[in-house]
């Protein structure tokens, strides 16, 4: 009788069961599902609900503006007959060039990427060349540029192709088509073909379709053919096991017919070894090109060539950020993060003090501070008297038996004797289990579930030093 | 209810796999005969026109076949546009006796009227895409045999190489799904049809769990009255071992193995002089630089692909310094650009060149390129893989030894979670690797490189000797 009822309906109400006595609670959940009924009714509603915010992020052309069909305008939006666009807002605010530090703040973005890129002139000449010989000799070919993070990769490459691409409109090399992947940007590696071929002819068509078309498009030889440089950044998030598209990438640039130079962007110095198949490292082939971590010199170049004509910066500030970022990470994006907070600062203080501050040492000392600050110690001087009283007995207990794991029992002996020593009642284990979660859950701790009671097994997430320095301060020990 | 509704449906799977071994049963067995009926041994020419009917009606597949046709005379002609050119395999000189061999193999088969199946392996980079290229583009071989090249990397997944298989001989199937396509094409074996040359580039990709594809095709040329020349390209050399055992039992089905070697260094030597004598530019290289360069590709891949790269990048260097004469020239001298002085590759540009390809990962420009704090973490690696007992170091412990390397150096010391995103900027330039557990303190740090690498990359020996004579500090005390 069962399977004549609709098996649906009673997982349903068998799964409420369960939950309703999981969470303690005797409100009937099935309630709420019954109307469900209802609701299914009426699916078309919540559909077009969905789509209508759609309707107005994309620009309609007039005459579909009355009649908005779904389907239809989905078929425009495919074909590439609609752009979509953003609403746009009223006439941004104009910032005075007197405020030196809103200038300054504005140049200093990460988004806002210089005309030219400072100290990787060596790298830019090595990927022109490359590609202005590609092109002129019109023919194929794969480059593979790594580097840590924020060490201007991209920037340096759509650079070299924006510059070539204003030779082209010179009549000084042949033209080329230009088109940009993200690994990133694509929810699956096969999404690559669809953007390709998007980008190519402005349609939208499903992935296999696009690969088909891209294929004949680069098999077959026709003859007034231009170069298409295609640039594929994050290669490392476009492998899967299979490694189809990395290849089929790959492989096109080595088709006579195809004039396709392939430029791959990724992070790890050792990818087509590390990763790729042997077979697709052999077409990757040797052309390589590693951008090193900037040092601090060149950082410091960075910020000044960005901060030119303006007053608001110290020279001995831009020093100071340029040195502890290189002696850390090297990445230009986080010495322009803290550069911007510093400014950020320093306007709070003109605010308050009424006349203009430069950005000096104390502000960017205050900015490194709240940046490179370790949140922890923090968390452990703000913690209450009994949590941080149960951290030393984790670390006391940790120093007892030289084992970095302790369980819970031992951790409760050593707590019973600090709070006896601290002249304060100890919490039944009940309560300083509540207190072992606490401090799991900001992660100061890693412990097991607290079903395991006082078998649990507790592990100190920071070092013991940063416990001891943050209880000396809060005048504990 | 769920664990029923599985059942069945693993139910309805096994119904359909014995369906499919049912047909397999039936297709051995001559009695059922769907097709139209067979005619005398004698009538070729309607077949011809069986043939043909189809490829009428779809227009794009003829397309492709003659472009394969005209690939050849394609690339010849790029190969004039162009210096050194590492798609150029207009002739294939140091294959010739593989060539000649698979020409033998499969005119023994055409003459017998047979069918067979071959296995071509070798490593990358080595001419067996463009061997089997070459014989499919044959014109004499064409007029006998019905060619189907298929890359199997285009796959979406391996059980949609059947309908690549029917698009490619272009037969009209009743359903859409898998099984259909096998049917049609087993069918079409059955029927009488010219032989077919069915060529599976990168067949390693239709590897699945049970192998049932492999096996499948493998099968079909052990069918009466399929004259089907099977040929499968993959890197592995023991694939048909591996993957199709079972092929072992019967002799019929076992396919016939060819290899192909990696080039040896005068192999290397003639493909590189050939491919310059086609396109008159002998002069750009001295025997001696040609020499080396051959020998150190010889000497650790063997890879035509790489040698050819390499060749191109070298006369890509030796062009620039002459466009850049040149232009130094024209500015001076305001003479036109027309026939430049073309300076041979010289052996020392060769010698740089690939040193850098194939030297230290990384040649460090400047002492001041590696980031001072990710030094210490590196050095703090080196005494702890030195000086400490267990060789089991999660980022916790390193943590602890770097801290206690800072201290005694007044440096300033970071905090875990930049740590850990120091730990993973290393691990970029492939010195590190980190294996993963959830949390970032149990993270285990592995070194990848050899201690003397990593010093010749930290260039800095009085800190690692400093370093390493602290002993005391391994404990992170």
């Amino acid at each position: 009788n069962v399977e004549a009822v609709g098996t649906p309906k009673r997982n349903i109400q068998l799964s409420n069961i369960v939950e309703e006595f999981a969470e303690g609670r005797r409100t009937s959940k099935v309630m709420h599902e019954t109307p469900k009924k209802a609701t299914v009714e009426e699916p078309k509603t919540p559909k077009s609900a969905r789509g209508r915010p759609r309707k107005s992020t994309s620009t309609v052309v007039e005459e579909y503006k009355s009649t908005p069909k779904s389907a239809t305008k989905l078929k425009l939006i495919r074909s590439g007959a609609i752009k979509p666009n953003v609403q746009a807002r009223d006439a941004p605010v104009q910032i005075s060039p007197d405020d030196q530090l809103a200038v300054a703040r504005e140049r200093l973005h990460v988004s806002a990427v210089p005309k030219s890129l400072p100290c990787r002139e060596k790298e830019y000449s090595e990927i022109y060349n490359f590609l202005e010989g590609k092109i002129i000799d019109s023919c194929g070919g794969c480059m593979y540029v790594s580097g840590v993070p924020g060490t201007g990769k991209t920037a340096t490459t759509t650079a070299v192709i924006r510059s070539l691409q204003v030779l082209a409109q010179e009549e000084e090399i042949p033209t080329f088509e230009f088109v940009e992947i993200n690994g990133m940007r694509l929810t699956e590696p096969r999404q690559a073909y669809v953007h390709i071929y998007r980008q190519l002819t402005g349609k939208t068509l499903a992935w296999e379709q696009a690969y088909n078309l891209l294929d004949k498009r680069f098999t077959t030889k026709a003859p007034r053919r231009v170069t298409t440089v295609l640039l594929v950044d994050e290669l490392d998030i476009l492998c899967n096991r299979r490694q189809d598209v990395v290849y089929n990438l790959l492989n096109w640039p080595t088709v006579p017919s195809a004039q396709l130079v392939v430029i791959t962007i990724a992070n790890t110095m050792d990818l087509p070894e590390r990763l790729l198949m042997g077979k697709i490292s052999s077409r990757l082939g040797l052309t390589r090109l590693t951008f090193q971590p900037y040092n601090f010199r060149q950082l410091q170049e960075i910020v000044m060539a960005r901060l030119t004509g303006t007053s608001a910066f110290d020279a001995e500030a831009v020093q100071l950020v340029a040195r502890k970022v290189a002696a850390v990470s090297g990445d230009a994006r986080r010495a322009l993060d803290i550069c911007r907070r510093a400014t950020e600062l320093a306007e709070e203080q003109s605010r308050k003090v009424d006349k203009f501050v430069s950005v000096s040492m104390g502000h960017v000392q205050k900015a490194l501070g709240e940046m490179i600050a370790s949140a922890k110690v923090q968390t452990i001087k703000c913690c209450s008297r009994m949590e941080q009283l149960f951290l030393q007995a984790v670390t006391a207990e940790v120093a007892r038996t030289g084992i970095e794991e302790c369980s819970f029992l031992g951790v409760y002996s050593q707590f019973e004797a600090l709070a006896a020593f601290a002249g304060v009642t100890v919490p039944n284990p009940g309560r300083a289990i509540a207190i072992c979660s606490r401090l799991g859950a900001s992660r100061l701790l890693i412990c097991e579930n607290s079903r395991n009671d006082i078998y649990q097994k507790i592990l100190l997430n920071i070092s013991s030093d940063d416990v001891h320095y943050a209880l000396q301060a809060s005048s504990l020990i | 209810m769920s664990t029923r509704r599985s059942s069945r449906g693993s139910r309805l799977s096994e119904v359909v796999q014995l369906e499919e071994r049912e047909e397999a049963k039936e297709n051995t067995t001559p009695t059922k005969r769907r097709g139209r009926p067979r005619k005398t041994i004698g009538g070729s020419i309607p077949e011809e026109e069986d043939d043909q009917q189809p490829t009428d009606a779809s227009p794009p597949k003829r397309v492709k076949v003659s472009s394969r046709k005209k690939k050849v005379v394609e690339e010849e002609e790029q190969d004039n546009a162009e210096p050194v050119s590492v798609t150029a395999i207009g002739s294939l000189p140091e294959r010739e006796r593989e060539t000649e061999n698979l020409a033998k193999y499969i005119e023994d088969i055409l003459a017998e009227n047979g069918s067979g199946s071959l296995y071509i392996s070798g490593p990358p980079g080595t001419g067996k895409t463009a061997t089997l290229t070459k014989i499919i583009s044959d014109r004499k071989l064409a007029t006998k045999l019905k060619m189907v090249y298929v890359n199997c990397t285009s796959m979406s997944s391996a059980g949609s190489i059947y309908k690549k298989i029917c698009e490619e001989l272009s037969l009209s199937v009743a359903g859409t799904s898998e099984k259909f396509y096998l049917m049609a094409i087993e069918e079409y074996l059955k029927r009488k049809h010219k032989t077919v040359m069915l060529v599976l580039d990168e067949i390693d990709q239709l590897a699945s769990s049970k192998q049932t594809i492999l096996y499948n095709i493998f099968e079909w040329p052990a069918k009466r009255e399929s004259r089907l020349i099977l040929v499968g390209i993959a890197n592995a050399l023991d694939l048909t071992d591996r993957l199709l055992s079972r092929l072992q039992a019967r002799c019929e089905l076992k396919p016939h193995l060819i290899q192909f070697l990696p080039y040896t260094k005068q192999q290397l030597v003639a493909i590189l002089k050939n491919n310059m004598v086609q396109n008159d530019t002998t002069e750009m290289f001295n025997d001696a630089a040609l020499q080396l360069l051959a020998a150190k590709v010889a000497s650790t891949s063997g890879d035509a692909r790489r040698a050819l790269f390499l060749a191109r990048r070298l006369v890509e260097n030796a062009s620039k310094e002459d466009r850049e004469t040149k232009k130094a020239n024209a500015k001076l001298q305001d003479k036109p650009l027309s026939s430049p002085p073309k300076k041979p590759v010289q052996i020392g540009l060769v010698v740089n060149t690939l040193k850098q390809v194939y030297g230290t990962t990384q040649t460090m420009a400047d002492d001041e390129a590696f980031p001072l704090q990710q030094k210490l973490l590196l050095c703090s690696l080196l005494l702890v893989l030195k000086a400490g007992k267990s060789k089991d170091i999660t980022v916790g412990r390193l943590h602890q030894v770097y801290r206690a390397v800072c201290a005694k150096r007044n440096l300033q010391v970071v905090d875990q979670t930049e740590f850990l995103n120091m730990c993973s900027l290393v691990e970029t330039r492939g010195i590190l690797r980190l294996q993963g557990k959830k949390e970032a303190r149990l993270m285990r740090v592995q070194l990848q490189w050899d201690e003397d690498e990593v010093h010749n990359t930290l260039n800095d020996k009085q800190l690692i000797a400093d370093v390493l004579a602290d002993t005391s500090c391994a404990q992170g005390k």
